[in-house]
């Protein structure tokens, strides 16, 4: 089974030096922070489908599409219960049906759908090894570096456990999705309980078998893998920066905002 | 603690620079209790190791073994806390006050738990990882991963993700991991655990060459068979080396390695049942001593010039009646599962009903074909059934599809193709009651089920998902426990319990469903000798009771003693379907699909005849003296 979302395609965006891949993760979450208009956040939108397109990363573009499509009408009927602006062309009791609600109840699902989109197009083409590096790069500890890139190579082993433990309940006859919400989060104890304690001795031997090759020492650990900064990262580093300075502008001079009328 | 250019000079330089001290490993009065707990783990162990000496370490699940392993490398008392009390030394240089991580490139570690070792993205980053740490230069970490993989049988497999790769490849992945830091001792803690027959093989073939380079290495095993090879033999009791010594004298004290859970070479085991007191380290050698001591003429025993050929078929009516005796017996023969108590039939009764065999098989699989999404086929076409009453045994190399198939037949995976029927009725217009009450899979990890506060209250679970009376429940729970023999821990928590009592409590929560098939994954693994044959004894009584039975399983003397009928898989298909005799006469077959026959049924063959225990070998042998 496969537990992490890296597919290993040597395309030239996998190639990009980590530290210009985790910037770019940022100018992404940056870009669509400053925007609400759909409109504006279709630039984002088209080059995410370039990248994902580049890097041969659609077949996990594929098994999140639910995800991604099912962000977007739940926030946008949301925000239409609380955003007021605009006349009214239905009420409905709390929804509010008006150009603006729609536009910024769809850019918000959108922001959140572009948000999933970049850091999936992350994960496929960064190695944890990779991601360890980027946040060294920007001066984060070794330890704490390893520690949160890790996490994503755990939380993959943990599903999968999990996965196991609820198959193992439900040949034992057990139904998890009985009853109502709070019903259903009670009923999930025996599965909850062999994954945390599994977690937990999981975790106690990782730290040991981490300790026993070496990890913690007061030295900077060498890299396997030489990243050095190539012609390209410099050409991505630039067009990033224009993006991030571009949807700033955008924010800053006020395009792009939804009217209010 | 120590500067980095000490460091990676240390783990660069070649082992003998490092090593100037007479003793490589020295414990002296080394004694150590877990926090929380009264008895002591270790207790005065005394042990002093040459350079380039291997010494294997023996006995049973807790008797103190890997806790003398992770001494060597400070993870005691460093990482575990507890009492500890005694010098340990490695090349002369005591370890009081060093950290585990100072010691990573002196003290090379493979854990029993090799899935906690991953750590990286590919194979090769996998065996860099260590060297990483340790400040080593990129050149050189590059010049040792190669060579490291080529040694353990994974040359090719360097830009692999780990957690595609098997049990047995993920194991000697974490052996190369360790071999590139050319520390000067090495421990390994079970390494084989996992790995199919010929995968062991590969490793103990690896270790011992590694030993021919001056590295002291310690392995630690429940099988002393794989131990012949080293120089000194330990055997842990309740934290007390109880014997020591070369490996005929250790390997020949079968009554004591059997008390401690060790399980013995089965041809000493031959030896000792033909009243030859002495120590075969190989087929060939106990062929000598056999013919030395017996009056063996050629004419009743034809001995195979090859040694590889088929058995003789003039002893096939004696070789059935020695097979049949011999699997009713093996089990309360055995000394570990009459200490146990519980593994003889008149332990278990169960209210079973009517559990006479039909027409009908109870499961039964037809073209099943199965592929993850966008992955290659896992199971292809694939014709399988089971009939009321059988034991099966499932054999194949690690991903083999061995665990797919089993998991299909509880409807756990939906095929791609072809169908699953149970007791003649398509899986897929079956209740999750149906399923459970016609087959029962028990997981390989029991934690992966185990929740409850009481052993009983885990038993319980299933019958009160079904909706049973509590009258009915306490009944079956109450036949169960007795059945698996916990029921003298029916309140206690399980997580308290040993690795083999929660097996047997995995065991005892799907049983009380009281299915017709019972499906196994590798129940022995992780268990040490007396559990596995405890456990093996509960399985074959719940068979004898006409519960079908599927294990899948590497070890071949768990087939050999226990299954009627073998299905040996490769690449997702059968290769082949039928009865164990006929099964380790394949050689072959065996061969290509790295499952290594008994050593028995070879010394067999040597004399021109068929066996798959020292207990068949030795009927025949005794009823041709007779005639």
């Amino acid at each position: 089974m496969q537990t992490s979302l890296y597919l290993d395609r040597g395309t030239w965006v996998h190639r990009l030096h980590p530290a210009v891949k985790l910037f770019g993760l940022f100018i992404m979450f940056w870009s669509v922070f400053w925007v609400d208009h759909p409109l504006a956040l279709l630039p984002v939108a088209l080059l995410m489908v370039l990248l994902a397109h580049e890097s041969h990363s659609w077949p996990n573009f594929y098994a999140f599409r639910w995800f991604l499509i099912l962000m977007i009408p739940p926030t946008m009927l949301e925000w239409m219960a609380v955003y007021r602006a605009g006349v009214p062309v239905v009420n409905l009791w709390f929804i509010q049906l008006s150009r603006p609600a729609l536009l910024f109840g769809f850019g918000r699902g959108l922001k959140l759908a572009l948000l999933l989109s970049s850091s999936i197009l992350f994960l496929s083409t960064t190695t944890i090894e990779e991601f360890t590096a980027s946040l060294v790069t920007f001066r984060m500890p070794h330890r704490v570096a390893f520690a949160m890139s890790l996490a994503f190579r755990l939380v993959p082993l943990f599903m999968d456990s999990a996965l196991t433990v609820v198959q193992a309940q439900t040949l034992r006859g057990y139904n998890f999705n009985r009853g109502n919400l709070l019903e259903r989060m009670k009923r999930y104890v025996p599965a909850v309980i062999p994954v945390f304690m599994g977690a937990l001795r999981r975790a106690n031997n990782m730290a040991m078998a981490l300790e026993a090759r070496g990890f913690g020492l007061d030295i900077a650990p060498t890299s396997f893998i030489e990243y050095r900064l190539v012609a390209t990262d410099i050409v991505a580093l630039i067009a990033l920066v224009t993006i991030g300075i571009a949807y700033f502008m955008i924010y800053y001079f006020g395009f792009a905002t939804i009217a209010p009328g | 603690m120590n500067p980095p250019a000490t460091l990676v000079e240390s783990a660069v330089a070649t082992t003998s620079d490092n090593l100037r001290e007479e003793f490589a490993v020295e414990l002296h009065d080394v004694s150590f209790t877990y926090q929380d707990t009264s008895a002591p783990a270790l207790r005065h162990i005394e042990i002093c190791l040459r350079r380039g000496e291997m010494i294997g370490i023996l006995g049973a699940s807790g008797a103190g073994k890997s806790t003398l392993a992770k001494c060597l490398n400070r993870l005691v008392p460093a990482f575990e806390r507890g009492q500890f009390s005694g010098v340990v030394r490695i090349h002369g240089r005591a370890l009081d006050g060093m950290r585990v991580s100072d010691l990573s490139h002196l003290v090379g570690m493979v854990f029993q738990d090799f899935e906690a070792q991953l750590f990286s993205t590919n194979v090769a980053l996998e065996v860099a990882f260590a060297m990483q740490q340790i400040g080593m230069p990129r050149e050189e970490i590059a010049a040792r991963v190669e060579p490291a993989l080529e040694a353990v049988g994974l040359a090719g497999f360097a830009k692999r993700d780990p957690t595609t790769l098997s049990g047995g490849e993920k194991q000697r992945m974490a052996i190369a991991a360790v071999l590139a830091l050319r520390p000067a001792v090495i421990v390994l803690d079970e390494p084989t655990t996992d790995l199919d027959p010929e995968g062991k093989a590969e490793v103990f073939t690896l270790i011992r060459r590694l030993r021919g380079q001056g590295l002291t290495l310690i392995v630690i095993e429940h099988e002393a068979e794989e131990l012949r090879a080293c120089d000194r033999l330990l055997v842990l009791r309740d934290g007390q080396v109880v014997a020591e010594g070369a490996p005929p004298s250790v390997m020949t004290r079968l009554e004591l390695l059997e008390s401690c859970g060790v399980h013995p070479p089965d041809l000493n085991r031959v030896l000792a049942m033909l009243g030859i007191r002495a120590h075969a380290a190989s087929v060939e050698e106990a062929e000598t001593l056999i013919r030395g001591a017996l009056p063996l003429r050629t004419a009743c025993f034809g001995a195979h010039p090859s040694g590889d050929g088929t058995h003789s078929q003039a002893a096939d009516p004696l070789i059935s009646m020695a097979s049949e005796l011999d699997k009713q017996e093996a089990v309360e023969n055995s000394a570990a599962a009459a200490e146990l108590g519980w593994a003889k039939t008149s332990g278990v009764s169960l209210s079973y009903g009517d559990l006479a065999g039909s027409d009908v098989p109870l499961a039964e699989a037809q073209q099943l074909s199965f592929a993850y999404p966008l992955g290659p086929p896992v199971l292809e076409a694939v014709n399988f059934r089971i009939a009321a009453g059988e034991f099966v045994a499932i054999v194949g190399q690690n991903g083999s599809g061995k665990t797919t198939l089993a998991k299909h037949l509880v409807g756990l995976l939906t095929p791609t193709g072809g169908e699953v029927l149970l007791e003649g009725r398509n899986r897929t217009s079956l209740s999750p009651e149906e399923i459970a009450r016609k087959v029962g899979y028990v997981f390989q990890n029991p934690d992966h089920q185990i929740f409850a506060s009481t052993v009983e209250e885990e038993v319980a679970f299933g019958p009160r998902n079904f909706g049973l009376s509590d009258e009915d429940i306490d009944r079956r729970v109450a036949e169960v426990l007795r059945a698996v023999n916990l029921e003298n821990v029916r309140t206690r928590d399980p997580f308290l319990l040993s690795k083999g009592e929660r097996q047997r409590l995995a065991v005892a929560s799907v049983l009380v469903l009281r299915p017709r098939l019972l499906i196994l994954d590798e129940p022995t693994t992780g268990l040490d000798y007396r559990e596995q044959r405890g456990m093996m004894g509960l399985i074959n009584d719940l068979n004898r009771l006409g519960v079908a039975i599927v294990i899948i399983t590497h070890a071949p003397w768990l087939v050999a003693e226990y299954a009627r009928r073998v299905v040996l898989m490769r690449r997702g298909r059968i290769l082949f379907d039928g009865p164990v005799d006929a099964f380790f006469q394949q050689d072959e077959l065996l061969r290509e699909s790295s499952f290594r026959p008994p050593e028995v049924t070879l010394l067999a063959r040597r004399f021109g005849f068929h066996a798959l225990t020292p207990e068949q070998f030795v009927s025949v042998i005794r009823a041709r003296l007779k005639s």
